[in-house]
């Protein structure tokens, strides 16, 4: 029966094309609307408040121990010779430590390994507002030279 | 008679010619296009992902906005992907997982610990850890002009009573016909016949397919034919498989404003904000039975249409045997479940104008709208959250009347990502963009220019230089001479360098422009990051030319940066739908301006908000809480400017009129309340104090400028360019005491 059908379903294909007949299932469902655009409605404003009392600022507590796991799989993929991996862990890195002069020096070696050395010593420049410590000052400072 | 059956002949093979031709122009038609058209998508935009990490800075009223901008689902304890259990600063929430560009993060349960405005626990299972990101909130989507969204759906990741149940209400029979049903359209008719209006449909699932893909909505004869030999021709080609999965993504279920939702996993997103594999059977009926008239049984219009129509399903998936008798009845017991909140996504067009500009740059429009790419931006639905409030509460304060308009740029400076915009007053209208398209005069906003070229000159200026504040003329072309005032309509005499930029004062600076030569400060102002046309005029040294937000800052990103110009990204990184990385938008930095002026200028834009122009900055701040910035206003207040920074925030803000009228605001009683507002709520650190090689500090009389002794009347302390401090001291020798002024206390000395 099935296989019956679909058979003279198929051989029916061109004969359909000039029947009329047996198309009675009339279709009843909707087609989408052409797009309307309609701007959303307008926000009003909320009443005035006074910006939140700013609560007395703890010191800022050290947060590299969150970004010292991407500084390492960084330095890997320097390794391998993936420098846009390495440059992308770096810059999550950064953005969760602005202010690290070791995120900075990272960055620089990983401009220079890939052989952008005015974009590596673009970076130790500016890492230099940041560092820590006499040796990462050095380290950094050497890139001018 | 011989001749009527000629004709009757030659018409019938006519009709036959016709009737292949168009067989085999809708069989090429299907062929080259199925496939492709199937996995269609528009390119999907993404917030930056929040990164949680213990001391990261977290507010818990901002870990339930940002999870309720994700849509995750309130419960009391969670169960799967998706859900939140919140206690006041504890957090657990079931992570939905995301696969990042290069890492996947996997769904998990995590519990988060909020103290003090920061991340203090973050732990798995009871382990530790450091650090991880929620899902990226989908801030919108690059859709060709006919408007479609698409959520795409493996045919194997449907659940199960949806698919059955889909089969058993709109046709039964799939699996067994040919793309046509004979015996459905038979059953129909009669159906039809019996009751005497149209209750039933014959259309399978695949001529509907065939109508969705190919076929404009009128409703003729030679439309039906077509559709009926497009459903046999799919159904030649394809598997049943492939047809059902196209059709569970494909069909129409109604509309969103301008878009059509097509497919059931967006409807599922749309209507309950769940994925399709979260639905209840409920849940799954409705969608179902919404398939027959997506607007008639729309559940939000009508809702009692909706319930009815979706018992009827549950009755007939009950029969069918697609689900049980009880669990019918137990389904049809429940409310329509549907999401109640307002939707968010797709509410932020000022930054989806940006990036799609930035795209437009590199991308084909139809690439954009069809290869399903991701772009991940750095949009900080946090901070955006934020700025919109700042400016609407401000604005209200303002103007009562609603004729002002404002516009805001927020970046983070230390990377020149943009993190936050607003395009006027009206925040979801995606009209007129003023942070991109607004051509102002940008007042005093361009000072800083002035004084930074002549920083850069350490034999000539310093912050301690002595500049006269007195009336000037400049012969202009033509005859005509430019004769600026300043804002009190007074002259000041001799003041300090940092004193004219802090006070803003238009004769001292006009002076100091024309003295240098206008080139040296359009060459300054190119160097700063302006890009457009700048006018050679004297007028510019008080900020004439035509600038939006986004050129102020630019300008103010580079001085942020101390003196690095980066280009300010709104993409991070555009990744194919493979999930392979196209291309990323990397950190770049170009020293264009003098590290040690740039610092000098900085202190002069500290002094502005302590001393100058814009102290109003600390009617919203905390005293101990540093910034830098400058104040900017036009002729006639038509234009309030303020930009400035913070440690870690740049925020440019405007305010002004359409039709250019005054606003009767300066840029210290306008825009400096926005941005003072924002920083206040949104800066994470105070402006720190970084002195680069080859700066010293001393101590100057501010009235002479001559050293002085630390302690003695009107001494401050001051940095210099070693070498150019002043030669000439005042006869005062060093003391104890004596107040401590705010650039002293940056040393903690």
């Amino acid at each position: 029966m099935m296989i019956r059908e679909r058979a003279l379903a198929r051989v029916a294909a061109v004969a359909l094309a000039l029947v009329v007949a047996g198309c009675s299932g009339v279709d009843t469902r909707e087609t989408p609307p052409a797009p309307v655009v309609t701007p959303p409605p307008t926000v009003s404003p909320p009443a005035p408040v006074a910006p939140p009392p700013r609560p007395a600022r703890p010191p800022q507590p050290s947060v590299s121990g969150a970004w010292l796991p991407l500084v390492q799989k960084a330095e890997q993929a320097t390794a391998r010779g993936d420098y846009e991996q390495a440059l992308a862990l770096l810059e999550r890195a950064q953005r969760i430590d602005p202010e690290s002069g070791e995120i900075y020096l990272q960055l620089a070696r990983t401009h220079r390994a890939r052989g952008d050395i005015a974009q590596a010593r673009a970076t130790a420049e500016r890492g230099m507002l940041f560092c820590s410590s006499s040796a990462q000052c050095d380290a950094l400072r050497a890139f001018g030279r | 008679m011989i001749r009527t059956r000629h004709l009757l002949l030659k018409l019938f093979l006519a009709a036959l010619v016709a009737g292949g031709l168009l067989l085999v122009y809708l069989d090429a038609k299907i062929t080259s296009t199925f496939v492709d058209k199937m996995w269609e998508l528009p390119a999907k935009v993404y917030a930056r992902p929040l990164e949680l990490f213990v001391g990261a800075r977290l507010g818990p009223d901002q870990l339930a906005y940002e999870l309720e901008v994700l849509g995750y689902r309130k419960v009391t304890k969670t169960s799967g992907p998706g859900q939140v259990a919140r206690n006041r600063g504890r957090f657990e929430i079931y992570t939905r997982g995301f696969a990042f560009p290069g890492e996947k993060e996997p769904a998990r349960r995590l519990l988060v610990e909020l103290g003090g405005q920061r991340v203090q626990e973050l732990t798995v299972g009871g382990r530790d850890i450091d650090l991880m990101r929620l899902d990226p909130v989908q801030i919108g989507g690059i859709y060709p002009l006919h408007g479609e969204d698409r959520v795409l759906v493996r045919l194997g990741d449907v659940p199960p009573t949806l698919r059955d149940g889909l089969l058993a209400v709109e046709d039964h029979r799939f699996y067994d016909h040919a793309g046509i049903s004979f015996v459905g359209i038979a059953r129909a008719a009669w159906r039809n016949m019996r009751s005497g209006q149209v209750v039933a449909g014959g259309s399978t699932i695949t001529q509907q397919l065939g109508k969705n893909y190919y076929l404009t909505p009128e409703r003729t004869i030679v439309r039906k034919l077509t559709e009926v030999m497009m459903a046999l021709l799919l159904d030649l080609h394809y598997d049943k498989d492939q047809i059902l999965e196209s059709y569970i993504n494909e069909v129409y279920l109604g509309q969103e404003g301008p878009r059509s939702i097509h497919g059931f996993a967006l409807a599922s997103r749309h209507y309950f904000d769940a994925p399709l594999n979260q639905l209840g059977v409920h849940q799954q009926a409705l969608l179902i039975g919404m398939i027959k008239g997506p607007s008639l049984y729309n559940p939000t219009r009508n809702p009692k249409r909706a319930l009815e129509r979706r018992n009827v399903v549950l009755a007939e998936m009950a029969q069918q045997g697609v689900i049980s008798p009880e669990q019918a009845k137990a389904a049809q017991a429940r409310p329509l479940d549907l999401n109640s909140k307002a939707r968010v996504r797709n509410s932020f067009p000022a930054y989806l104008d940006l990036v799609r500009r930035q795209l437009r740059q590199e991308y084909r429009d139809e690439d954009l709208t069809t290869l399903g790419l991701s772009i991940f931006t750095p949009f900080d639905p946090l901070l955006q959250r934020q700025i919109e409030n700042s400016t609407t509460s401000v604005l209200a304060q303002l103007n009562k009347g609603g004729e002002l308009e404002s516009a805001s740029v927020v970046t983070r400076f230390d990377s020149g990502e943009v993190a936050a915009l607003v395009g006027g007053r009206d925040i979801r209208y995606a009209g007129f963009n003023r942070a991109l398209d607004a051509r102002r005069p940008a007042g005093s906003l361009l000072k800083p220019a002035v004084y930074l070229a002549a920083l850069e000159q350490p034999r000539r200026f310093s912050l301690a230089t002595t500049l006269s504040d007195s009336s000037v003329k400049v012969a202009g072309p033509g005859g005509k001479v430019w004769e600026p005032r300043n804002f009190d309509r007074k002259e000041h005499g001799d003041v300090l360098l940092y004193q004219a930029l802090a006070n803003s004062y238009n004769l001292a600076t006009a002076r100091l422009g024309m003295d240098m030569g206008l080139g040296l400060v359009v060459d300054m102002l190119r160097r700063l990051g302006i890009e457009g046309t700048i006018p050679h005029v004297p007028a510019l040294t008080l900020g004439a030319g035509e600038y939006s937000p986004m050129d102020m800052a630019a300008m103010y990103q580079t001085i942020a940066a101390g003196g690095f110009r980066m280009p300010l990204r709104s993409i991070r990184e555009v990744v194919d739908a493979h999930g392979s990385p196209l291309k990323r938008y990397p950190l770049e930095y170009e020293r264009t301006v003098s590290l040690q002026a740039t610092n000098l200028l900085t202190y002069a834009l500290r002094t502005v908000v302590r001393e100058g122009t814009g102290q109003g900055a600390y009617r919203y701040l905390p005293a101990n809480f540093d910034v830098a910035g400058k104040t900017g206003t036009t002729n006639d207040g038509r234009d309030s400017w303020f930009a400035g920074f913070s440690g870690d925030l740049l925020a440019v803000t405007w305010i002004g009129r359409d039709d250019n009228g005054s606003t009767g605001l300066t840029g210290g009683s306008g825009a400096l309340k926005i941005w003072a507002h924002f920083m206040a709520a949104a800066s994470e650190r105070p402006l720190g104090y970084r002195m680069p090689d080859g700066m010293q500090t001393f101590w100057i009389d501010e009235r002479s400028g001559y050293l002085t002794g630390k302690g003695c009347e009107r001494a401050r302390l001051v940095p210099f360019i070693e070498g150019s401090q002043p030669r000439q001291s005042t006869d005062c020798a060093p003391r104890e005491g004596g107040p401590k002024d705010w650039f002293q206390s940056l040393f903690g000395g």
